[in-house]
């Protein structure tokens, strides 16, 4: 139990503080927080960044790079004894095969992706020059938060972190909690294999997102805004601080905006187990019911936004609802789509949601080689085959085709990638960043895991069960992540049956 | 009025309607029901958890099962514990914990430990789904010189009671949930022995643990029990109450009666866990010992109260009561400490009278 007044959430900042998890620094932390030594371990020993300091260069084993060659690069690193770990996606699939050194640099000598050519036409523009006039907030103040929250409603905005949840519903249920102290979170803590939109919004335009933040934070009535930025996106996190010191006091002067890195723990993508790293824990999720909107962090209502979501909010408030809508086809606004794997020119494109695959790959310079299966929305998304190209990339459609959006991050595969090793990859992610909780998820990755390596390996009969399996991970698991993490292989099985013995 | 005893919500458990308190956790009343739901992770003194996924059930309202160890019942709910649903995500997931623990040879079943196996029980009576391949994950143990708890990581299922226990009960914090994933176990800072630890050996942790991952270290080769024989804890005078485990009259273990059942509510110390060595001791005294120029003989307890008293009262005699002094011990229990003084101010008279519990 830790003592009263203990400062528990300085545990993870002064973890990095002391250069990861060494002998005596819990002692050391316990000391200075008064969270007990014990305690500290545990929490250092969840997240990768702190947990395995020395970790040398790491490599990305995210879908992307593994097609585009990291074995290549982990071979090459190993002949020349440099040391190195296989991490989880880093989200630089526009640069795969992608690595990072020890300071959490990058290290890809491929160029970055490419972005949809300017226009002002666009409601987040990512090529277009970010402005620190934050012309939507003078308007906020002109127009008021009910105003301001019907055009978030009439805008149809859905969360672009992977749920497509009405925002402005979340919004509402925040400004209509009792008074009393309540937060911002923005979500950047981007992690889902395949996805780096919300990177290239904040390193092109962090202003964008801060205004939508403020906009978020005016109509929940917070006064203090957390943005939690996945530590291995230091240039993003810095492009954040240099807009945030050009914005000056058109946000100090009413909003606390704390920056805070991630440690390396995919989970805390998901809201609650965010929460719980924000206030120096394990990143486990929460049971929900009660939902973040009544309470969040620090036990007060919390509203929580992803970075792209928060993107759309300035160009909704200052162009309107209905025209937000209308960039959409067939469901409302444009979206960030991340793409990558065996197309020509991987990047980030904004087009009106409800594009098919072919449209986007267009944009994209077209398919490198004959294209067979494709990753709608990240590892969570399974795979589709060729036959839904034309399916609309929605949250609705994509859906009823037994996948999701997700976030949006797409993956081409083309027909030099065997399923069962595409599966296998997403498979390895899951059980690399189950937070272990629950036991369909600690348990049930593992098994899924090893099942499919035994099939690899020439037991036919290795899969007679993953059905079973993945039935209970979805059915029994705590969280989204434990929920879908045998999608990668289900997915392949069901599309692709010939590859599994069918 | 409090609203712990204000029963003013109505919940319809497998067809049973039944009052609860609002906001009362659905497991207690789904027991007041009748229906019998299964569980790992909860103890009714820890905070709930849900993580073993055990309880799971059908509420109405909720497309997807939920735990009822940590469900807070409202008015009107309906909730199944019983359906073909229920049933195979029992199975499966009881699969899945055999996939990850330690499985007898002979049995085929997880291995029975300490005084006994939850995960065992719940096997052998919902029977499992599919015969899963183990997944053998190696999980983190430590090296622990510590004479009294063992932990073994490999029938561990991470449910954190003993964590949960340790810091919500004790407020030790001594252990913590490590490293994440099938990876998952239970760790100290920096993986150090208990006895380096801020850890009391209270045992706690022993007494949580469903599966027997954490057992007295003294009683790993123990013998199962002939019969249990309720006793009270005499280390001080709290009166904890005491099971002990006698085979051939000998004690093999003692454990605590279950949470809610006696004073000390499941709970018990180092020493009125562990401490039992001296019954069967060869050092124990066992009748009263008058020491007769410098050497120790056996005597009778009327021979032995006879020569003390003799002895003080030829200190009172020689130099006044008041150089007399009576303490008596923490094991004492308030009567005898009356008595004690009383011996002191009415049988001796001199007020030169100790608790050592006092100060």
């Amino acid at each position: 139990m830790e003592k009263t007044g203990a400062q528990r959430s300085r545990v993870l900042e002064l973890l990095e503080h002391y250069g990861g998890l060494k002998p005596g620094v819990a002692e050391q932390i316990s000391r200075e927080t008064g969270v007990p030594a014990a305690d500290v371990y545990g929490v250092a020993t969840f997240y990768t960044l702190v947990s395995r300091p020395d970790a040398g260069v790491r490599v990305c084993q995210g879908l992307t790079c593994k097609m585009k060659g990291s074995d290549d690069l982990v071979a090459e690193l190993e002949a020349r004894e440099v040391k190195h770990e296989q991490v989880s996606c880093l989200g630089q699939c526009d640069r795969a095969p992608a690595a990072i050194d020890e300071k959490l640099f990058p290290l890809s000598i491929t160029p970055p992706g490419d972005l949809t050519p300017d226009n002002t036409e666009l409601p987040m523009n990512l090529a277009g020059k970010d402005s620190s006039e934050y012309a939507a907030l003078a308007k906020f103040h002109e127009v008021g938060a009910e105003a301001v929250l019907d055009a978030i409603d009439s805008s149809g905005l859905q969360g672009r972190g992977g749920a497509g949840f009405p925002a402005a519903f979340k919004w509402r249920a925040v400004r209509n909690q009792p008074s009393g102290p309540r937060y911002v979170v923005v979500n950047a803590d981007e992690s889902e294999p395949g996805t780096f939109k919300d990177r290239m919004v904040m390193e092109r335009r962090p202003h964008l997102m801060l205004e939508g933040m403020a906009i978020a934070a005016k109509v929940a009535g917070a006064d203090v805004a957390y943005i939690y930025v996945r530590g291995e996106y230091q240039e993003a996190k810095r492009s954040m601080e240099r807009a945030l010191e050009e914005a000056g006091e058109a946000l100090s002067s009413w909003l606390d905006v704390r920056i805070v890195e991630g440690h390396g723990a995919y989970i805390c993508g998901e809201e609650t187990a965010l929460l719980e790293a924000l206030e120096g824990r394990r990143g486990m999720p929460r049971l929900k019911p009660p939902y973040p909107t009544e309470q969040g962090l620090f036990g007060k209502p919390t509203l929580m936004n992803n970075v792209e979501t928060l993107a759309c909010v300035p160009s909704i408030v200052l162009r309107g609802g209905e025209w937000f809508k209308a960039q959409g086809r067939t469901e409302a606004g444009s979206k960030l789509f991340s793409i990558s794997g065996h197309v020509a020119r991987p990047g980030v494109y904004e087009l009106p949601l409800g594009v098919t695959l072919d449209e986007l790959v267009e944009a994209a310079g077209g398919y490198i080689g004959t294209p067979i299966a494709f990753s709608p929305g990240g590892a969570s998304a399974g795979f589709l085959p060729m036959s839904f190209r034309e399916t609309p990339l929605d949250f609705k459609s994509l859906q009823a085709a037994g996948s999701m959006m997700g976030s949006s991050g797409l993956v081409v595969l083309n027909d030099t990638i065997p399923m069962t090793k595409a599966a296998l990859w997403g498979l390895i992610f899951f059980e690399d960043e189950s937070c272990g909780q629950c036991t369909p998820c600690r348990v049930g990755c593992k098994v899924q895991r090893h099942a499919l390596e035994r099939f690899i390996g020439g037991d036919k009969d290795a899969l007679s069960h993953a059905g079973d399996v993945a039935w209970e991970m979805e059915e029994g698991s705590i969280c989204g992540l434990g929920q879908v993490a045998s999608w990668p292989l289900t997915t392949a099985m069901k599309h692709f049956p010939k590859d599994f013995g069918g | 009025m409090n609203a712990k005893t204000q029963n003013n919500v109505l919940v319809t458990v497998d067809g049973t309607k039944v009052d609860a308190a609002p906001g009362e956790l659905l497991i207690h009343v789904a027991a007041r029901a009748g229906a019998d739901v299964p569980t790992l992770c909860h103890d009714p003194r820890l905070d709930p958890m849900g993580s073993c996924r055990m309880c799971l059930v059908e509420i109405s309202g909720q497309r997807r099962l939920q735990p009822a160890c940590a469900w807070r019942v409202t008015d009107g709910m309906e909730v199944t514990t019983e359906s073909g649903r229920i049933e195979r995500h029992r199975q499966t997931l009881l699969s899945m914990y055999m996939a990850d623990h330690a499985i007898d040879e002979e049995t085929k079943l997880p291995k029975q430990r300490g005084v006994g196996n939850e995960l065992l029980d719940l096997v052998l009576k919902h029977g499992t789904g599919p015969e899963l391949h183990h997944i053998g994950t190696p999980r983190e143990g430590r090296e622990d010189n510590n004479p009294y708890i063992h932990f073994d990581p490999e029938a561990c299922i991470a449910c954190a009671r003993c964590v949960r226990y340790c810091d919500e009960v004790e407020a030790v914090s001594a252990i913590t949930l490590a490293g994440r994933g099938a990876k998952t176990t239970i760790a100290t800072a920096d993986q150090i022995g208990l006895l380096d630890s801020t850890c009391e050996m209270c045992g706690g942790c022993i007494d949580t643990c469903p599966t027997g991952a954490m057992t007295e270290k003294p009683s790993l080769n123990a013998p199962e029990p002939e019969k249990i024989v309720r006793s009270t804890c005499n280390f001080c005078g709290v009166g904890c109450q005491l099971d002990l485990h006698v085979k051939d009259d000998e004690v093999v273990r003692i454990t605590s009666p279950e949470p809610g059942t006696t004073l000390n509510d499941g709970n018990l110390c180092i020493k009125g866990r562990f401490s039992y060595e001296f019954i069967h001791h060869e050092d124990r005294l066992t009748t009263p010992m008058i020491r007769r120029d410098g050497v120790l003989e056996p005597a009778s307890w009327d021979e032995a109260i006879e020569y003390a008293a003799k002895g003080l009262m030829g200190v009172r005699d020689r130099h006044g009561a008041d150089a007399l002094g009576f303490v008596s011990s923490s094991r004492c229990t308030g009567e005898e400490n009356y008595l004690v003084q009383k011996l002191s101010r009415a049988a001796f008279g001199t007020n030169n009278c100790h608790q050592c519990a006092a100060t």
